[in-house]
């Protein structure tokens, strides 16, 4: 009528709150959620924030095998039922909430080990059943890793372990930059388990603390980490880690998660009204990614990280 | 310059004289010793050791760092790997590692899951650990954590989150471990080892300023003291040196 329409190619681009909400409905079939990054570095925290605001309960957390403060902050959040994560704490200290509720049956933490979890991701991955592993005897995690078999190795008839595939329903990562197409490219030296679990998973939404033209992408490709293919949606979130590091731009705000981390302890003491108004604070109450660099002390702070993150 | 050597310094000296170059091996968790103690062992006698099997090989710090996961740490490193080659590494296995934990018993096992209660109703709950197969696949492994007291040592852990020699050379060889497990154990106040045939705890030596009674009081279990129990070789000037000027420039050590 008005002459052919002219197709274009959709950009992975979407707001913060849109990219919450498409998580939480999908979590709502299947509460399978994991996270990219570890411990520290490269956690997709912003994304955490919004899912957490736009309301999500028991989850089933997965993540690389070691993990901290987003994990905890979501089970003090009250969103959590299980965490299949082989490693939970602050390193320097024990996760709080973690540990709480787990004391208090609230929440079950499964002995896992790192094998099983990337086993399980490569399973999914790749498309087999199964992922075998023989690296693991005598400890008593394998007997009680719920995710674990025991086969015989159909050349050699001997018993070794296998793990089914590990498929969350969404997937957060982290990423320094990206195009708008999706193409992920980490900066950081390390890239964890994330380009794992963007194809080991159903649904991918990133966290970029930038998006770059499509020329940077394609002048240097052997430099994405993760190709568009996996990604579904893409949101641009300034210091989207926070308060964990996104190296090279900005180091872990130890100084930040060591408050919360006193927070916590002072509610496993039984006293909750400060990690109730840390978490209406960061969580609840910020509109916006600038309403939340406001509640944390604002460029000037941040500046701090960023210059931490080029001293090494 | 020996006598001033603090705990730390003197785990550290212990561990590094133990890795022989040309091998490959890794930090673990709590990297700060084991860090410090392959820095010293590549400058003083071991050039060609490898630092490899945990996402990065041959990391270059500007400083001693308490944990290996963070990319300062690694400042420069000459290769950078995933999960997914973490997989192989601990297939194929290292030659060696180091682990810590909650608890640590007469056997050299491990705890990091819980302490009191069982794994669902814990009346503590610890962290659990990351990546656990180096136990089985690597060479050997050494225990060194910071602290040693008759709470982390104890007869029998709670939970085995880490095997050492199980109970002894028939459970291990029931359970399939077929590689030489903890060798030492380095503290802050001695070091021990493992009876040849029974694969108990033993004390091999304590350190400057502890005597044997001091440590075994210290301990949650009989460590077969011997009247003869030699000090720990303290730290030459050379080791001290080396240690203070070229790896742990901030004194982390020392702190």
């Amino acid at each position: 009528m008005d002459g052919q329409r002219i197709l274009t190619r959709d950009s992975k681009v979407m707001g913060m709150e849109d990219a919450a909400l498409l998580a939480r409905d999908a979590l709502r079939d299947r509460p399978e959620l994991c996270l990219g990054g570890l411990f520290k570095q490269g956690r997709p925290v912003a994304l955490v924030r919004a899912l957490l605001a736009a309301g999500a309960d028991g989850l089933h957390l997965y993540s690389s095998p070691g993990a901290g403060y987003d994990i905890d902050l979501m089970i003090a959040a009250g969103a959590v039922e299980q965490v299949f994560i082989p490693g939970v704490t602050l390193e320097n200290r024990l996760c709080p909430n973690f540990r709480s509720a787990v004391e208090a049956g609230r929440v079950t933490a499964h002995a896992l080990d790192a094998l099983t979890v990337v086993g399980g991701l490569m399973a999914s991955a790749h498309g087999v059943p199964f992922q075998p592993i023989d690296a693991l005897r005598g400890s008593d995690v394998l007997k009680h890793n719920p995710l674990l078999r025991e086969i015989g190795c159909p050349f050699t008839g001997r018993r070794i372990h296998a793990v089914g595939p590990i498929r969350p329903r969404v997937t957060f990562l982290h990423a320094q930059e990206a195009d708008r197409w999706g193409n992920l490219r980490h900066l950081s030296t390390m890239v964890y388990a994330d380009q794992l679990m963007a194809r080991a998973s159903d649904m991918v939404i990133a966290s970029v603390d930038r998006i770059v033209p499509d020329e940077v992408v394609l002048d240097d490709p052997s430099r994405v980490t993760v190709p568009a293919h996996y990604v579904d949606a893409m949101v641009e979130v300034p210091y989207g880690a926070h308060p964990t590091a996104s190296f090279p731009n900005y180091a872990m705000d130890e100084e930040h998660i060591e408050a919360y981390a006193d927070l916590g302890d002072a509610a496993r003491a039984g006293d909750r009204a400060g990690l109730e108004a840390y978490i209406a604070r960061h969580v609840t109450e910020p509109k916006s990614q600038d309403d939340y660099i406001v509640a944390i002390g604002g460029a000037r702070y941040l500046a701090r990280l960023e210059a931490e993150a080029q001293d090494r | 310059m020996s006598a001033a050597a603090s705990p730390l310094e003197q785990m550290v000296v212990v561990l590094a004289r133990d890795l022989a170059d040309g091998e490959l091996g890794a930090a673990g968790a709590a990297a700060l010793v084991p860090m410090a103690a392959i820095a010293l062992a590549r400058e003083m006698h071991a050039p060609n050791l490898t630092v490899g099997g945990e996402m990065f090989f041959n990391p270059q710090p500007g400083r001693l760092y308490p944990s290996m996961l963070d990319d300062r740490a690694l400042g420069r490193c000459e290769a950078a790997e995933t999960f997914i080659e973490l997989f192989g590494h601990s297939h194929h296995g290292l030659d060696f590692f180091f682990h810590s934990g909650l608890q640590h018993d007469a056997y050299g096992n491990i705890n990091l899951h819980h302490v009191g209660g069982t794994l669902h109703a814990p009346k503590m709950r610890g962290p659990g650990a990351a990546n656990l197969s180096y136990y089985h696949t690597s060479t050997r492994f050494y225990i060194c954590p910071t602290v040693h007291s008759a709470r982390n040592f104890v007869e029998k852990v709670d939970f085995i989150t880490i095997p050492g020699h199980l109970s002894g050379p028939e459970a291990k060889r029931t359970a399939g471990l077929t590689k030489e497990g903890p060798r030492f154990v380095v503290t802050p106040r001695a070091v021990m080892d493992f009876d040849a045939i029974t694969l108990r705890m033993r004390l091999r030596s304590v350190h400057a300023g502890n005597t044997p009674e001091e440590v075994q009081r210290h301990t949650g279990f009989d460590l077969a003291i011997r009247d003869d129990v030699p000090q720990t070789r303290p730290p030459t000037e050379e080791e001290l040196r080396v240690l203070r000027e070229r790896i742990d420039t901030s004194g982390a050590l020392r702190a």
